[in-house]
């Protein structure tokens, strides 16, 4: 029988893999410079088929509300395709004793099936990848033209729409694990894509390594619910706050949920890029724009907020975790604002500021309820619209200007560039949360998720988070201002050959550009996004019991006008400082600020990139030294001194080789004699 | 009894003395063919002593072992002669100190010890024969290593 959602679930990421295969294969030799159709076709054909399954989703969790009378409402809709047996291993877990010694019914096997789920939120997640995928391939067609590793990069991109397609629809924690490496994989790839500057070398290694740090804790997390749940299948382990065992002993609580959370939120912070964990992905920037847009502000680095909301019924079983989750987070997005503020490179900027996005969208998880899973979700889908818009936009302006991207040396671009302009200020508009662009609506979603719990910390949190909001507003303008406003700074061989980006480049701009205008409102005002997601089992279930509502405590209507306040005075400060010639007040301000230390913090990014230099790698280099020491004199000693015992042999031996045959005759024959008279005796 | 076993110490010690001829020629010549035969006459002495026994204990296997070890001689003396010759060929001497050169790289060279001065050969020493037929003519060459044979 045909079954769409199956069909719809395979289909999405097969497609990418296809295309990734076909370009890898074919690319050098025969595709070459149409190497972007296999990838482009296949990445099509999968947003597609995700809406259509977003569509179709829809209509299946109307129908399981209208059916169920309230009761359903609360299960939700899930949907789990089996495709293969992976591995199996027998009576794997067992609650105590020796293995023949339990009975069977005490056994559990270690199964790790292929298996693909679609529910609420899966499906939200594979309409944003693959949509922003889809025109970030679209715009790399014009962006990437003439590079000699065009099908390279194709190759990659395809691979990673594949892994990440495959991460968030996968349906057990093993799977989980095999594609979050898949995506560091591609990342590591793109931003090491032009090896051959050291830089970007470099920065795809600190990439790499910084996410094992947070790669080691997931794989921990893991083993940990394997050993508490005995199951790392979704619908077992995340079945309700705390979940619950396979042998239904009850809902786990206390340390062990604790340490699983903290673990997984590890994970989260590598890939999500939380502090402390942040400082490789403003080094990645080094990959090409596109990647940056796609991989390093829209999807990937959004894995690590799916993978909290994915757990959320087990962080909602753990207090402290939630805090934890909403301090980093908090921190974070305040942390990366106040860098943002100081930094010259045009896509460092939007890249601390992505860091910013997703400490908010953390803040928002931690607070473990329906109102803000759904807000910390709704920003990351909102986010990965404008803020792959504005990394888009700095590409063209990268590809106008031939690679100009310190904000000092450009500005004036506003009629020489009419379309990146325009959807550049609409980017920045969304990035600050100005009504009705589509941040507003999630921030706005978030500060009151946040505002209206009751935990002291979170009252810190709130007013953290609106610090970071009016400073979100300065940098974006900060940045715009100068990019596109007062006089042209660009060096006279760029300004020569300032050209609007081809339409390939421009039409992606323009689409999502129009998304971060109105996705916001027109899945708020109807309340669309959040009564979808709510029908995701897990969330509704986690839920269930922490999410309820305390009185009134703040009214939506202060939140929506402190931040729209707040989020005008900081592009008001902007306009105030960037716009027009106001050198000596910006000048008068970073003197004081600078005279507070402040400036000097920020313009370094905190010195973390130091302090990690001076706590971790210079010790490490140092016991790399002294390794390199044991390696050279006493390990390579011992196995020299092996190689020179034989040698001593020969030596010795070596006079009874003196050419003369009457000699070796001798020697035969007396050692004959020896052997008789030992023989006779 | 008695008779029969002194009859066949009589062969063993034959057959001893050859082996030690055999073996104190290898041991003492350095010309190649010389060592060669050398080694031919230890083998003979095996042969005697092995025929020697197989009599004495009635067992024909000695004999037959020993017409096995002639065939073998043969052949081994006809590799044997091509070898010498090979090597003649290659180095223009039969001396087997020459391919001293194949010892141990860092091993000391063979000196040729002085010899002493042969007496002087008056001719007037040897019985004067009447020659018989053409005097061969003898290179200088020749005569050179002769000497040492």
């Amino acid at each position: 029988m045909f079954d769409p959602i199956k069909t719809l679930l395979i289909l999405i990421p097969a497609l990418p893999l296809a295309a990734t295969l076909l370009t890898a294969l074919l690319g050098k030799r025969v595709l070459r410079e149409r190497s972007h159709l296999p990838a482009v076709v296949a990445v099509a054909v999968s947003c597609l088929a995700s809406l259509v399954l977003l569509f179709q989703m829809h209509v299946e969790t109307d129908r399981a509300t209208g059916q169920g009378n309230g009761e359903a409402n609360q299960a939700g809709y899930e949907r789990v395709v089996t495709l293969w047996n992976w591995s199996t291993v027998e009576r794997a877990y067992r609650l105590g004793g020796r293995p023949d010694e339990t009975p069977i019914a005490q056994t559990r096997d270690f199964r790790i099936d292929v298996t693909l789920r679609a529910d609420p939120l899966t499906a939200v997640m594979l309409a944003t990848v693959t949509f922003v995928s889809l025109l970030v391939t679209v715009y790399s067609i014009g962006y990437m033209r003439a590079d000699p590793g065009y099908w390279r990069f194709f190759t990659y991109i395809s691979l990673f729409v594949f892994s990440m397609t495959m991460l968030v629809s996968v349906n057990n924690f093993i799977l989980l694990y095999v594609f979050w490496e898949a995506v560091g994989l591609c990342s590591y790839l793109l931003i090491g894509f032009w090896f051959q500057k050291p830089e970007a070398a470099a920065a795809g290694k600190k990439a790499f390594l910084v996410n094992r740090i947070g790669d080691f804790g997931l794989a921990l997390g893991i083993f940990l619910i394997w050993t508490t749940f005995g199951s790392l299948d979704f619908q077992d382990v995340l079945s309700g706050p705390g979940g619950r065992t396979v042998h239904d002993t009850g809902h786990v609580q206390g340390a062990a949920i604790t340490a699983i959370c903290l673990l997984l939120f590890l994970g989260a912070c590598g890939k999500s890029a939380q502090f402390p964990l942040h400082v490789w992905l403003p080094d990645a920037m080094e990959g090409p724009t596109p990647v940056s847009a796609l991989i390093h502000a829209a999807t990937m680095v959004t894995a690590g907020v799916y993978l909290v909301a994915r757990s959320m019924p087990l962080f909602a079983a753990s207090v402290d975790a939630q805090y934890v989750v909403a301090a980093v987070g908090g921190l974070t997005a305040l942390l990366a604002a106040v860098i943002a503020v100081t930094q010259t490179d045009l896509k460092r900027i939007l890249a601390y500021s992505t860091i910013s996005q997703l400490g908010t969208m953390f803040l928002a998880l931690g607070t473990a309820t329906l109102a803000g899973v759904t807000a910390g979700m709704f920003h990351l889908f909102t986010h990965a619209f404008f803020k792959a818009l504005l990394f888009l936009g700095a590409g063209s302006v990268m590809h106008a200007t031939a690679g100009v991207i310190d904000v000092r040396r450009l500005g004036g671009l506003r009629r020489r560039l009419p379309t990146t302009h325009w959807t550049f200020l609409f980017g920045c508009l969304a990035l600050a949360g100005i009504l009705p662009w589509a941040g507003f609506w999630s921030k706005d979603l978030i500060l009151l998720a946040v505002g209206r719990q009751t935990a002291p910390l979170f009252g810190v949190l709130y007013v953290m988070a609106t610090l970071t909001a009016f400073l979100t507003a300065f940098y974006a303008f900060r940045a715009y201002f100068l990019t596109f406003h007062g006089k042209s700074q660009l060096p006279p061989e760029a300004e020569e050959k300032l050209h609007e980006s081809p339409r390939v480049m421009t039409v992606p701009l323009v689409i999502l550009a129009a998304c971060a205008l109105v996705v916001g409102a027109l899945f708020e005002l109807t309340h669309l996004f959040g009564d979808f997601l709510e029908q995701t089992p897990s969330l509704a279930s986690a839920s269930a019991e922490s999410d309820q509502v305390p009185a009134e405590t703040l009214s939506h209507t202060t939140v929506a006008l402190t931040s729209t306040l707040v989020a005008l005075a900081g592009l008001a400060l902007a306009a105030l400082l960037y716009l027009g010639p106001r050198e000596q007040l910006v000048r008068r301000l970073s003197d004081v600020m600078d005279r507070l230390g402040l400036y000097r913090l920020s313009r370094n990014k905190f010195f973390l990139d130091e302090i990690y230099y001076g706590l971790v790698v210079a010790p490490l280099k140092g016991l790399a030294r002294l390794c390199c020491l044991v390696d050279r004199t006493l390990i390579d000693g011992l196995v020299n001194l092996c190689g020179r015992v034989p040698l001593w042999d020969g030596a010795m031996l070596r006079p009874l080789q003196n050419g003369m045959t009457q000699f070796y005759a001798l020697g035969m024959i007396l050692s004959v004699l020896v052997l008789i008279a030992v023989l006779l005796i | 009894m008695h008779h029969e076993l002194a009859f066949l110490y009589n062969y063993l010690i034959v057959g001893a003395m050859l082996f030690g001829i055999g073996a104190v020629g290898f041991l003492a010549r350095r010309n190649m063919i010389v060592m060669f035969l050398s080694a031919e006459v230890m083998l003979q002495g095996v042969s005697v002593s092995l025929v020697a026994l197989g009599r004495f204990h009635n067992d024909f296997g000695g004999q037959v072992l020993v017409v096995f070890i002639i065939a073998v001689a043969a052949c081994e003396a006809a590799i044997a002669l091509a070898l010498v010759l090979a090597l003649f060929r290659r180095s223009g001497k039969l001396d087997i100190a020459v391919w001293h050169a194949l010892r141990e790289d860092n091993q000391p060279a063979f000196e040729e010890p002085e010899l002493p001065e042969l007496p002087a050969e008056t001719p007037g020493d040897w019985p004067k024969l009447t020659p018989a037929g053409v005097q061969p003519e003898i290179s200088p060459e020749d005569t050179d290593y002769r000497r040492h044979v």
